[in-house]
């Protein structure tokens, strides 16, 4: 029984600024099951109306039907021939990849039911993946489905055809062959396709005075030139995050953003989660405590990689390249002098933080975000020099994107928006007539001092001018060309792509074109009078020179077999190079300036990314990690730059409106940046930096379609690319002031709040190693924790009472499995069921049946949303709209809480704030953006096993399963909420109005078949996704006969540790959910499956536990590796 | 003022009050009885079919095999309906002419499917699932009836929940070898297993299979998420 703990690290939690102010109304949100008007009906149809149409559909239901019948006659419909593989009911999954970011591709497996992709998963092959998923990656099975997608081609608005598109094209080119197409411009984003360069470069052969122009508003260009300035060329860094002891990020969204994110959080995510288990340690589920990395965050806004930060400074964007000039002439760089005019608290970090790189030395890294100026990703170049990091945590390879076989003439260069503005030159000078876009749409996204639509229009003005626009959507470019042509989604066309490492994937199409679409490859094969002109035979083209010119063994077509269906091109990684000398000498050049005073930091959205997904309602409503905000962008601040611009929103202790919990009312400001203006909604984020504004990109479209910009009301969020110029791409002075005009923003979240019960329990390496059980606390005494570790499955006091071998301990056990909490577990008696003995074997009469749970380890995670959008996906749930959350009637099964801690003496006296400190000295406390730690929860619903909900249901609707499931029968639920009025965790979600589009012909061929699809007045909730756990188990069960299948313990068909994954354990990108069978060990073997070694942990915990719900979701508490000495620098100042 | 009623209505009041909840209950049972109605459930229905196709003649008098149509019955949760192609196998020899299998071939040169009407109908949320009900060893007669003698196929059960209970509660009543599922003959009375082993009751080799076959308790089988998803 482990001893009291009187010293445990116990910091506030604060789900919300509200909660830490807690005021009267917060408190009235606690009493109350749903946010206030959540309950309400305050929607456009009045009460009477609705009586009066529910009475007409009583009286159709009963006296107009003249049958009772209870469904019409349906058609059934088989094939006239059927394909080969394919068993009606049995999905098949097909490797593809996704061009991100940059152009640079995402390995994927693509689940197709019926014809129809539906599920986006990544490949575990495929080296960028590894078989985990990012938020663009999961959004983009309902950008296939988008109802406004274009669908067709259009001159002038009038519908045509491809054929006569590609003649018009080449009509409009015939003439130019012989002034070397001088006149003829590409505008296409940037691609790293080895088939479309190649098509570029025959197009380029034909017009060698053509240009060829790349563009993205999140364009990479700093890095790009910070490479040719230090090595001569733009080589392409691949970091090996997993190797590195010490991970220094400037500014960089390293999880979440960049093209390897996905790759990078699962390395890192191995190195976040401590674990003591031998097991554990064996295979791999974590690292011991000391071998946890470090990781220093330096960044302005707060992002998901600032979240699990084990040091994170807030530091205006501009000044981080001082910073890392300060850094780097620490380390003794040669060439760099320490700046001036650093702030404190930064000068305090480089101390310390020199010397901790210093000490990894080859182990270490310094990643930096693209935002950042080249100056300063050169420096961090310099910096891995000094320190040996290349090759180890560094590699350099041949860039990814397409680098010219001639010198060009000027440009293009590898600054793609000096590119981009030469264009617009060119274009208003009227020497342009023929502009082929694809996949941009720089009317919307374009620096602003560009006018790019004023450039278009001359080019469609001129004489015989073609400006032609290829693209998913008709958006704002397309309106301003006079030719638009459909574009084919990836899921529907032939291509390639490289991943971040430079590993080539086929690109294989799951369904035929919807509308009849067509790639850029594909329109440029007609304009070059291709023989055959179909993507396939493009790119198979393409690859079968590429297989001759490899001089590889064997026949192209097993080769191409082979990569179709691996998603990865054989040893098609870019090999290392082995760069020269860093050379310093454009440092100065490329230097951008601090600015002084107030700041604005454009980023691309966590959810929308650049906007192109702006129609995409799955990723409008995700709630923004860290910030939870949702339908809408904002001008963030921190409280302190609040304060001081006068910014009054919800939690204002004076003004007390709204608030942060669903509807936060907030000021508008108008924001000015070199002389253009625009008004924002303001949104007050603790930890951010002072003097700072970030608004992020993608808001604001006024032709996105439905959802991006709907007819009957305003356009999501606010267009900061009107305010975007290239003087100021990502960092400029701004101006910012108050307008009298209020706004509602949607933030997601606080409204579940659990009070203070220490729902998150962190602590550092020393203290961990000091009491590994220190998450074990909510101690009003030793004995009640020791009967909450009891009940918590898979902890070690759960097994040593069930009398369960522990896969901990390495002594041998007598006992037989023997489940003895038959009767203080459950409400029914016949739960955990036990197992049929086989025929004349008494001995096995007890032994249990399978036992699902899960585990979730908050040490790596990093709270990025790919769980609850994986889920939402799988799931079919209904997207609400930014009215519907407001009311905190948002669907999602997954909820990610965020909670901010103040470390230092406790201030909250109690739950509710019963304060010892007045409102004023918490206003001030919240305003130490550097002090305030952020911290994420994912909760999903518990499977508690004394599940409260249960037994409240007056229909039964939700009760047990056998194996620990809390099911959930849609149709036998009449709706009187009573389950989540008792659920403690409010993970139950309810269908207050008719969410699930119905009519929407191509979003039903979204829908995931294996789960209902609820209509309005349903409850529902997370279900451990028990259609994937009966499909495995189905899969197993049939098998009872075969000897492939291994048995279980109890001899029954054995569901293999893995063989069932979540949704969201599949897609989480750091690999931080663990979920199985608690039956599945072997005393014998020593071995058990991933989720037993998880919760054997020590740290493992229960949320909640001591209402003893016995959540069969468990959570590992984060266990931070700070450095000491950095810790003591920071205290130093403060006692002064 | 003279009596309204005459006396003997007492009785007849009486009477009729102690009946009103007899009558209560009737109504009750009669619409329990109503909503278990082969009219509401819609068994016993004969529909016709695009194709009169008559499973009588093609199982009973040919003996052709259910798999040769259903195909994917043990591998998947749907059996599956046969594509065109698989009647024109045969009809591109025989009765290549015959008037009922024109809409058979219009299928087929046309390439447009046949749209059959379904005949059992589970309800949405309701996730039936063949393969492990044949791989467990559930004869096709036990839901589908004797399709061997129906010349258009008609729902013989009711397909009530209570009916898929009434199994899920007691397989051993329905189960029967794995490589016996397709007998529409088949007699568990007299059975003899490959260890010469003869059984004179369903009950007998119900028990037996239900270990066999690894068939799991009624506990498991009656969760909500055995067939709700």
């Amino acid at each position: 029984m482990p001893a009291e703990r009187t010293n445990a690290p116990e910091p506030d939690l604060l789900q919300s600024v509200e909660q830490w102010m807690a005021g009267p109304q917060f408190r009235d949100l606690m009493t109350d099951e749903f946010p206030e008007d959540a309950a309400e009906w305050l929607d456009p149809v009045s009460r009477r109306k609705f009586l009066a149409l529910s009475g007409a559909t009583v009286a159709l239901a009963t006296g107009c039907n003249p049958s009772l019948k209870p469904a019409p006659q349906k058609k059934v419909v088989p094939y006239v021939k059927q394909p080969e593989h394919m068993l009606p009911g049995v999905p098949l999954f097909f490797a593809t990849a996704m061009p991100q970011h940059g152009g640079v591709g995402l390995g994927l497996i693509v689940k197709q039911t019926e014809g129809r992709p539906i599920k986006v998963e990544g490949n575990p092959q495929h080296p960028s993946s590894l078989g985990a998923c990012n938020l663009p990656a999961l959004a983009s099975a309902l950008d296939f489905y988008d109802p406004d997608r274009s669908k067709s081609v259009t001159e002038n608005t009038r519908t045509t055809t491809f054929e006569k598109l590609a003649s018009a094209v080449k009509a409009a080119l015939t003439g130019k062959a012989a002034t070397g197409g001088e006149s003829v411009r590409l505008l296409t984003e940037p691609t790293t396709s080895p088939t479309q360069i190649a098509l570029i470069e025959k197009f380029l052969e034909k017009f060698p005075k053509a240009k060829w122009v790349q563009y993205e508003p999140v364009s990479r260009d700093n890095p790009r030139k910070a490479a040719t300035a230090a090595f001569g060329k733009p080589l392409n860094a691949v970091l090996n995050v997993g190797a590195a002891d010490v991970i220094l990020a400037l500014d960089a969204d390293l999880l979440d953003c960049g093209p390897a994110g996905v790759r990078y959080s699962k390395d890192i995510g191995v190195r976040r989660r401590a674990r003591t288990g031998r097991a554990a340690l064996k295979s791999k589920d974590g690292v011991k405590s000391e071998e946890l990395n470090r990781l220093y965050v330096v960044e302005g806004m707060v992002t998901s990689t600032g979240a699990i930060a084990d040091h994170r400074l807030p530091l205006k964007p501009s000044e981080v390249e001082n910073f890392t000039r300060a850094l780097a002439a620490k380390l003794g760089v040669a060439g760099v002098t320490a700046p001036d005019g650093l702030s404190d608290t930064a000068k305090k970090w480089i101390d310390p933080l020199a010397a901790d790189l210093q000490k990894a030395g080859a182990k270490a890294v310094v990643v930096v975000g693209d935002q950042q100026s080249a100056a300063t990703h050169l420096l961090a170049h310099a910096i891995h020099e000094k320190l040996g990091a290349v090759g180890t945590t560094v590699t350099l390879t041949a860039p990814l994107d397409p680098q010219p076989t001639k010198p060009t003439t000027g440009w293009p260069t590898d600054d793609h928006t000096a590119d981009l503005k030469k264009l617009v030159d060119e274009m208003t000078a009227g020497k342009v007539d023929v502009l082929l876009m694809s996949g941009v749409n720089p009317v919307y996204d374009a620096p602003a001092d560009l006018k790019f639509a004023d450039a278009l229009s001359v080019v469609r003005k001129q004489a015989g001018g073609v400006a032609l626009h290829h693209g998913l959507n008709a958006d704002e470019t397309a309106a301003a060309s006079n030719w638009h042509l459909n574009a084919a989604h990836y899921l529907e066309a032939w291509g390639d792509v490289r991943g971040h490492d430079g590993s080539i994937s086929v690109i294989q199409p799951l369904i035929a074109p919807l509308h009849h679409g067509k790639t850029f490859t594909e329109l440029l094969a007609a304009v070059l009078d291709y023989p055959a002109t179909d993507g396939l035979s493009v790119v198979q083209g393409v690859h079968r020179d590429l297989f001759a010119k490899a001089k590889r063994s064997g026949s192209f077509e097993r080769y191409w077999e082979e990569s179709l269906k691996t998603g990865v091109l054989a040893d098609s990684a870019l090999a290392a190079e082995k760069p020269a000398a860093v050379k310093l000498d454009k440092l100065t050049e490329l230097s951008a300036p601090a600015i002084k005073d107030l700041e604005i930091q454009f980023r691309p959205d966590p959810a929308l990314g650049d906007g192109k997904s702006a129609n995409n309602g799955w990723l409008h409503e995700l709630p923004k990690p860290i910030t939870n905000l949702t339908w809408d962008n904002a001008a963030m601040m921190s409280p302190r730059t609040a304060e001081k611009l006068k910014i009054q929103q919800g939690y204002s202790f004076n003004t007390y409106k709204g608030g942060e919990r669903g509807a936060t009312e907030t000021d508008i400001v108008e924001l000015t940046v070199g002389g253009r203006k625009l008004e924002a909604a303001a949104l007050v984020v603790p930890t951010l930096a002072d003097d700072l504004v970030v608004l992020t990109l993608g808001y604001g479209r006024t032709k996105a379609g439905r959802v991006g910009s709907p007819d009957d009301g305003p356009a999501p969020g606010f267009d900061a690319y009107k305010l975007r110029g290239t003087d100021g791409l990502w960092s400029a002075a701004v101006k910012l002031e108050r307008t009298n005009k209020r706004f509602y923003l949607a933030v997601a979240g606080a409204y579940h709040a659990m009070e203070s019960r220490r729902p998150v329990r962190t602590a550092s390496v020393a203290q961990f190693t000091n009491d590994n059980e220190f998450a074990q606390v909510p101690a009003v005494s030793a004995a009640e924790t020791y009967a909450i570790r009891v009940n918590t499955p898979g902890t070690v006091e759960n097994f040593e009472h069930l009398k369960l071998h522990h896969p901990h301990h390495g002594d041998e056990h007598e006992h037989e499995a023997h489940d003895k909490r038959l009767f203080p577990l459950s409400l029914y008696d016949n739960n955990p069921i036990k197992v049929t003995p086989p025929n004349g074997q008494k001995d096995n009469a007890n032994k249990t049946y399978r036992r699902w749970a899960m585990a979730l380890d908050l040490g790596s995670c990093t709270g990025c949303g790919a769980c609850t959008l994986a889920c939402v996906a799988e799931n079919n749930i209904p997207v609400v709209g930014k009215e519907q959350v407001h009311r905190g009637r948002a669907m999602h099964w997954i909820r990610i809480d965020r909670y901010y801690s103040i470390p230092g003496k406790k201030l909250q006296e109690d739950d509710l704030g019963d304060t010892r400190v007045t409102p004023a000295q918490r206003a001030e406390r919240i305003k130490e953006s550097a002090q305030i730690k952020v911290h994420v929860q994912p909760v999903p619903c518990m499977q508690c096993e004394k599940a409260p909900c249960e037994v409240v249901c007056p229909v039964g609707a939700t009760v047990h399963s056998a194996d620990g499931l809390n099911d959930m029968a849609y149709n036998r639920c009449v709706g009187t909420r009573y389950c989540s009025n008792n659920c403690p965790y409010k993970v139950r979600r309810f269908n207050f109005l008719q969410y699930t589009d119905y009519t929407t012909d191509s979003l039903k061929l979204l829908n995931n078949p294996e789960v209902t699809v609820r209509t309005r007045g349903v409850m529902e909730k997370c279900t451990y996704c028990t259609q994937r756990i009966r499909n495995a188990e189905i899969e197993a069960e049939r098998e009872w006969n075969s000897p492939a299948r291994p048995k279980d313990r109890n001899g029954r068909p054995k569901i293999l540790d893995g063989e069932v994954l979540t949704a969201c354990q599949q897609a989480c990108p750091t690999g931080s959910i663990a979920f199985g069978d608690m039956s599945d060990f072997d005393e014998k073997a020593h071995t058990s499956a991933a989720i037993l070694r998880w919760k054997a942990e020590p740290h493992n915990y229960g949320l909640l536990a001591e209402l003893n719900t016995m959540p069969r979701t468990t959570y590992l508490a984060a266990v931070r590796n700070p450095n000491p000495d950095l810790e003591k620098a920071l205290a130093a100042g403060k006692g002064a | 003022m003279a009596q309204l009623f005459p006396k003997s209505m007492n009785v007849v009041m009486r009477v009729g009050l102690l009946a009103l909840p007899l009558f209560a209950a009737g109504a009750g049972v009669a619409g329990a009885a109503f909503f278990r109605s082969d009219y509401t459930t819609g068994a016993r229905e004969v529909v016709e079919q695009p194709v009169p196709f008559s499973h009588k003649h093609h199982v009973a008098q040919l003996g052709i095999d259910c798999r040769y149509c259903h195909t994917s019955v043990y591998d998947s949760a749907a059996a599956g309906l046969p594509p065109t192609k698989t009647c024109m196998n045969c009809h591109q020899q025989i009765w290549q002419s015959a008037d009922l299998l024109g809409p058979v071939r219009d299928s087929y040169a046309k390439g447009v499917p046949i749209a059959w009407t379904k005949i059992h109908n589970v309800p949405h949320y309701t996730y039936f699932n063949h393969s492990i009900h044949v791989n467990k060893g559930v004869g096709c007669i036990s839901c589908h009836g004797h399709i061997d003698e129906m010349n258009l196929v008609y729902q013989s059960k009711t397909l009530l929940m209570e009916w898929c209970l009434d199994c899920h509660r007691e397989p051993e009543k329905h189960l029967r070898p794995v490589d016996e599922v397709q007998n529409m003959r088949f007699a568990a009375a007299g059975y003899t297993d490959a260890t010469g082993k003869t059984y004179t009751s369903q009950a007998e080799l119900g028990r037996e299979l239900k270990h066999k076959h690894l068939v799991r308790e009624a506990a498991v089988l009656t969760n909500c998420s055995i067939c709700h998803r």
